[in-house]
């Protein structure tokens, strides 16, 4: 025993050297390692909606405009500045010199290039937002003057989020399909290695416009999904910062100083989608009562250790035009059972269709199954894996399912858009609720140029989607990352964009 | 794993109690979690899904000898419960096996020939995957819960007892009261359950006790995968899933039922060896 024992000892000392090591050296090169969820499927911003695919590619590129850390105005980024027509039908840009990676300047002719490109390509998932385009022209290389079809208020907005990415035209014609795998941008970060299921490598962009920035010299995003592993990485010092830090650990870690608990407000709500075109979910008085036996509260203390708000309506907290005061759903078991009887249905048994190994998801299940009993409705928890849920809530099987949704552009446009207006491609985030009532508001808040009218509108629509309960609203949450103490400037907006290129490690 | 070549029933010898330790020891704790599981309603102090959030993450005390997860559920009754659905869980994981594996190498190895090399080859391409990766393979054609778990292992499971089997049959067959029946005229039937099963079998289930104890953890293993027992349901390894982002906070919703499964898989291990011991086969 003695022996082994020995051993053991050395190989602690030797683990324990080698993270202290790693952590020095990191520090001296100004290198950030960044443990994270997930990997990366795509770097080309036109193509995907997907979390850890953005927050990585936006430090690629620049837009035209960008928003500010709160996500509620708008910031001159590769436009220097720009004028809106009266009408609001024209956008007049003046472009600022600066380069791409490759070292060729950023000309109006790419400009117009990337957002047709986005505009025009097929399987670009958010192309409908730029649809209010009509032309995009180069009268010379530092100016765009872009024409819409109809005002648009929300357009500055569209073109500050990460689908307006400007790129290089020549770059991407070369690459073809494999501009995901070789991004070229004007941003402050250039990709230098992408081992997939493992690190993707960043390097400083020597080329970028803004004097000073970045101040990292390397960025490196490795891929840990183990939840407690992350942390423990983070302890050991074998990573510099760690994304998603489970909520029943935050308070913990806040109490250590070698950390930084960072709780950044977000646009994120979670929510149960209720399917409305099955019976007798299409009854008002039925989903009011599933919401009235729901506990909001209850969910968010568990799921979230307190973190979480209890979400009053389905525009984000901290988001524009966002009604602080909307009448929401006391929880009241005894009310929701009587509902029910008055909307004349028992034995009702729904299917509740979850991420299978998410471990929120798996709480609210738990939760929701046990207060909706209550009520006398059985809840058939139904686990999926992730791609396969949310197929089976695209195609209508389902009767309820947890989703989350996070803005990508800071006007409150594309959420109406694409949760309550009852467009036929995306039925209302697939519940296939309509209500004519909201289609027409959205549709005319989408073109309304005074603010105040406008934020009148989306007051009248968080109003009536609570009413008729197009779905169930549970909590709106922080983002949650934590960093070691010599880490400054790791945060994110509200819309998820890491600014990265003001952090650093000292 | 046990040996071939095992002797049949030692007919003549009374059997008496004074079993080996690793018997006693096997039958005792086994006992005790039958007892648990059977009388799970008296015994456990709670009902094992109330949620009661005024006491949610609570660590082992007096009220909550085991503590409380974080729905506020009380972790000993939990584990208590959770015998129920392990113990059934192993029982009928390795019935199924047991059965469609015994009767298949019976017949392979009793009638030998054709039927032998086919079966044989079947069992040689269901041995080339590993365990687990072809139960998972298999639950995730059949989808996520129990039934289906049961039908992988039965799919999967039934190659170690034919091949056991077999090996018994092949000596056994050859034996003088085999022949001897034989030449009386008996049927094939009765030769196979009245002479040549009996004597053959012992090994068989020796092997079904340590097996029960492969069954249980790799029940539990898929249940924390997501594939086998559903939450709410208390189950060992669901319960370990549950609590696993918690591990750091609260140890005890993850530690109490994983020594429960240590322990039951302990109680059979010795009851294989005792029993191995006790019918003499070499361990």
């Amino acid at each position: 025993m003695k022996f082994a024992w020995k051993h053991a000892l050395l190989a602690a000392g030797l683990m324990l050297g080698l993270a202290g090591w790693g952590a020095d050296r990191a520090a001296a090169a100004g290198t950030l390692t960044i443990a994270r969820e997930q990997d990366s499927t795509t770097f080309d911003p036109a193509k995907t909606i997907l979390a850890p695919d953005i927050w990585v590619l936006t430090q690629f590129y620049s837009t035209l405009v960008r928003s500010d850390i709160t996500a509620t105005k708008i910031l001159p980024d590769l436009a220097e500045s720009w004028t809106i027509s009266p009408d609001g039908k024209t956008y007049t840009f003046k472009l600022r010199a600066a380069k791409f990676s490759d070292g060729s300047p950023v000309q109006a002719s790419d400009v117009v290039f990337s957002l047709k490109r986005v505009r025009d390509m097929k399987d670009a998932p958010l192309r409908a937002l730029f649809s209010p385009l009509d032309q995009a022209e180069a009268p010379d290389p530092a100016t765009v003057v872009l024409t819409l079809k109809t005002p648009s208020p929300p357009f500055l907005a569209t073109l500050a989020m990460f689908a307006a990415s400007i790129l290089p035209e020549k770059a991407v014609t070369a690459a073809g399909d494999k501009f995901g795998e070789q991004p070229v941008g004007s941003g402050a970060f250039v990709l230098r290695e992408w081992r997939r299921g493992d690190t993707v490598v960043l390097e400083r962009n020597p080329n970028f416009w803004e004097p000073g920035l970045p101040k990292l010299d390397r960025i490196e995003w490795k891929y840990v999904d183990n939840d407690n592993t992350r942390v423990l990485k983070l302890q050991a010092g074998e990573v510099d910062a760690a994304t998603f830090i489970p909520w029943n650990q935050i308070k913990q870690l806040q109490a250590d100083p070698k950390l930084n608990v960072q709780l950044d407000n977000s646009t994120r709500l979670d929510h149960i989608l209720i399917n409305h075109s099955h019976k007798p979910l299409d009854n008002k008085l039925v989903r009011q009562a599933l919401n009235t036996a729901i506990d909001q509260k209850a969910i968010v203390d568990v799921v979230t250790s307190g973190f979480g708000t209890v979400a009053n309506s389905f525009f984000p907290l901290n988001g524009v035009d966002y009604n602080p005061d909307n009448k929401n759903y006391a929880h009241d078991p005894a009310k929701a059972k009587a509902m029910l009887e008055q909307a004349g249905v028992k034995n009702l048994k729904l299917d509740f269709v979850i991420v299978a190994g998410d471990s929120s998801h798996e709480q609210i299940a738990v939760l929701v199954k046990d207060q909706l009993a209550k009520i006398g409705v059985e809840l058939n928890i139904v686990k999926l894996e992730a791609g396969q849920q949310w197929d089976a809530l695209v195609a209508g099987d389902y009767d309820l399912g947890i989703m989350w949704w996070l803005n990508d552009v800071s006007d409150p446009d594309e959420k109406a858009q694409f949760c309550v207006s009852g467009d036929p491609e995306n039925r209302s985030y697939y519940t296939n609720y309509n209500n004519p009532e909201v289609s027409v508001l959205v549709q005319k808040a989408a073109v309304e140029l005074d603010p105040a009218k406008r934020k009148e509108m989306y007051y009248k629509i968080q109003a009536i989607a609570k009413d008729d309960v197009h779905w169930i609203d549970l909590y709106y949450s922080p983002f949650r990352n934590a960093s070691r103490s010599n880490v400054k400037g790791f945060v994110q907006d509200p819309l998820g964009r890491y600014a990265l290129e003001t952090a650093s490690v000292e | 794993m046990i040996a071939a070549g095992v002797p049949a029933l030692r007919f003549g010898r009374m059997p008496r109690w004074a079993g080996p330790l690793p018997l006693t020891v096997g039958i005792a704790v086994i006992a005790v979690w039958i007892v648990l599981a059977l009388g799970a309603p008296w015994l456990a102090p709670y009902d094992p899904f109330l949620q009661d959030l005024a006491v949610r993450l609570q660590p082992p005390g007096a009220l909550h000898p085991f503590g409380t997860d974080n729905f506020g559920r009380d972790i000993l009754s939990r584990v208590i419960w959770s015998a129920r659905v392990d113990l059934t869980m192993g029982v009928i994981g390795v019935a199924f096996p047991f059965l469609i594996g015994t009767g298949i190498g019976a017949v392979a190895g009793y009638f030998g020939g054709a039927v032998d090399l086919i079966f044989m080859r079947i069992l040689d391409m269901v041995l080339a995957f590993p365990f687990l990766v072809l139960v998972l393979a298999i639950l995730a054609i059949l989808g996520p819960g129990l039934t289906s778990f049961y039908i992988a292992l039965a799919l999967v499971g039934w190659v170690s007892y034919a091949r056991l089997i077999r090996a018994q049959v092949l000596v056994v067959k050859g034996s003088d009261f085999v022949i001897a029946a034989r030449s009386l005229g008996y049927s094939h039937l009765r030769i196979m359950f009245r002479h040549v099963l009996p004597n053959s079998i012992v090994a068989s289930i020796v092997f079904a006790m340590s097996d029960i104890v492969l069954v249980v953890l790799s029940g539990s293993a898929i249940s924390y995968l997501g594939l086998g027992v559903q939450p709410p349901t208390a189950e060992w390894g669901v319960m370990i899933a549950e609590g696993q982002s918690y591990i750091s906070t609260a140890w005890w919703i993850t530690t109490f039922p994983g020594v429960a499964i240590v322990l039951m898989a302990f109680g059979f291990s010795m009851l294989a060896d005792g029993l191995g011991e006790k019918l003499g086969l070499d361990g």
